[in-house]
């Protein structure tokens, strides 16, 4: 779904709570024991509003969220130093860099709030992001990066990628 | 420094881990021996074990370069079970339980995020391991170095690790025309000066490139590679060098060592990779 400029994109986790809810209340209105029935007919006014909010609302996140992206991308592709993986370290926190590599793994991007490791030919680091990409990156995808070296725990941990442009540059096979 | 005159750190630490299941599983089974005497009439009191032995759980977890984060939150429910109210048998049975998981996250610290750092990141002195070992065989090729020379490796591999190619180019550059510079710093000075520029320039590695002379070999960090992989050997011989740099700052500019130990864990990445 294309609002503008922004990809909106909802994670699997609010579809699969509107289709769990959804198929409840029909249950409920069409097969449950007469008086629950009535009930939830009677309270349909609200339910179904409140059902497509189930959607609405993350899909206004993510818009915001990607918007704000998308803002900040000529920043960071202006800033950003090409570095390899394996001299990113903690003296390169609050860096904006720009790595290329390869996808090993992707995870949580059934959340919204997907996390790949990179590699490139010296080693390997973790990419954080905390929205959804513009390209569907998955593993073996070359792809660059463009974001800030922080902590994986903010303050503590080893250094890792807070991720604002994950973008495939050429698909391996 | 020196083997022969252990820190009191090196000495607890291996106990400190054993002391957690000791604290943990002590407290309760304390606590159940009190409560049956008839001298301790919340068993909620008998967690105190587990509290300490989650707080000393937190304290070595922090002390380790990588943080484990599941560790360092156990004292929050360390506190929740002290301070709340429970029934005897579900008291002694989920303090139990805390115990359990308590020991197998100290042995999980154990053997997955390593050895304890001597001294946490208060220390002045480079923890036990390879960087150390290295620092220490190499200290004799920097007999005499000018500490005004140490100061240039040190702010070199500063700028290098934090990614300040330019600068670090530039640095080397005059630190390796410097008067005084033994042979092998000056060749250490050269290749980051190259590495420097190239990354600084985002350049592929160029055909030809410099390299140390065997005669240098005593003081490398890595052993060169054999030839047939000279992406191997260019990415060796910049490993080399920063490593050379790090140990020469390290001998000839004491004054610089509280910023090394803070870069110590880039230096052993380039070591062990």
């Amino acid at each position: 779904m294309k609002i503008g400029s922004v990809d909106v994109r909802i994670s699997i986790l609010p579809i699969a709570a509107f289709i769990v809810f959804t198929s409840g209340f029909i249950i409920a209105a069409f097969f449950g024991p007469p008086e629950m029935a009535d009930d939830v007919r009677k309270s349909l006014i609200w339910i179904i509003p409140a059902l497509f909010l189930l959607l609405i609302i993350p899909a206004i996140l993510n818009y915001m969220s990607r918007s704000q992206y998308a803002d900040l991308e000529p920043e960071y592709e202006m800033k950003a130093k090409t570095v390899r993986v394996r001299l990113i370290n903690e003296s390169m926190i609050g860096k904006i860099v720009r790595i290329v590599g390869v996808v090993e793994q992707a995870r949580y991007q059934f959340i919204n709030r997907p996390q790949f490791t990179v590699a490139d030919r010296s080693g390997s680091i973790s990419v954080k992001m905390f929205t959804t990409p513009a390209d569907d990156v998955k593993v073996n995808d070359i792809v660059e990066v463009y974001g800030q070296v922080i902590r994986r725990y903010i303050v503590t941990g080893e250094p890792v990628i807070n991720c604002v442009i994950i973008r495939k540059t050429e698909q391996n096979g | 420094m020196t083997d022969n005159n252990p820190s009191p750190e090196k000495t607890i630490f291996p106990f400190a881990e054993a002391l957690v299941p000791v604290l943990a599983f002590g407290g309760t089974l304390a606590g159940v021996a009190l409560h049956n005497a008839g001298i301790l009439f919340e068993i909620q009191y008998a967690a105190i074990g587990g509290l300490f032995a989650s707080c000393l759980l937190a304290y070595l977890a922090w002390t380790r370069l990588h943080k484990d984060i599941v560790a360092l939150s156990t004292p929050i429910y360390g506190i929740i079970f002290f301070v709340t109210p429970i029934e005897y048998t579900a008291g002694v049975v989920l303090q139990l339980v805390y115990a359990a998981g308590l020991t197998i996250l100290a042995a999980r610290l154990r053997y997955r995020f390593g050895p304890g750092i001597a001294g946490g990141s208060s220390t002045k002195e480079l923890p036990p391991g390879p960087l150390r070992d290295y620092v220490e065989s190499s200290g004799g090729a920097f007999e005499g170095l000018f500490s005004v020379i140490g100061h240039d490796a040190a702010l070199a591999f500063f700028r290098f690790s934090e990614g300040e190619y330019q600068a670090a180019a530039e640095l080397a550059h005059a630190a390796s025309c410097r008067s005084g510079t033994p042979e092998h710093v000056v060749r250490a000075f050269s290749v980051i000066r190259q590495h420097a520029e190239l990354l600084d320039k985002n350049l592929p590695r160029p055909l030809t490139y410099l390299t140390f002379l065997p005669a240098d070999a005593p003081v490398m960090a890595k052993p060169l590679p054999g030839p047939g992989d000279p992406d191997h050997e260019f990415g060796t011989m910049m490993d080399n060098a920063l490593l050379l740099l790090f140990s020469a700052a390290w001998h000839a500019s004491p004054e610089d060592r509280p910023s090394l130990l803070s870069l110590q864990q880039f230096a052993r990445k380039l070591l062990e990779a």
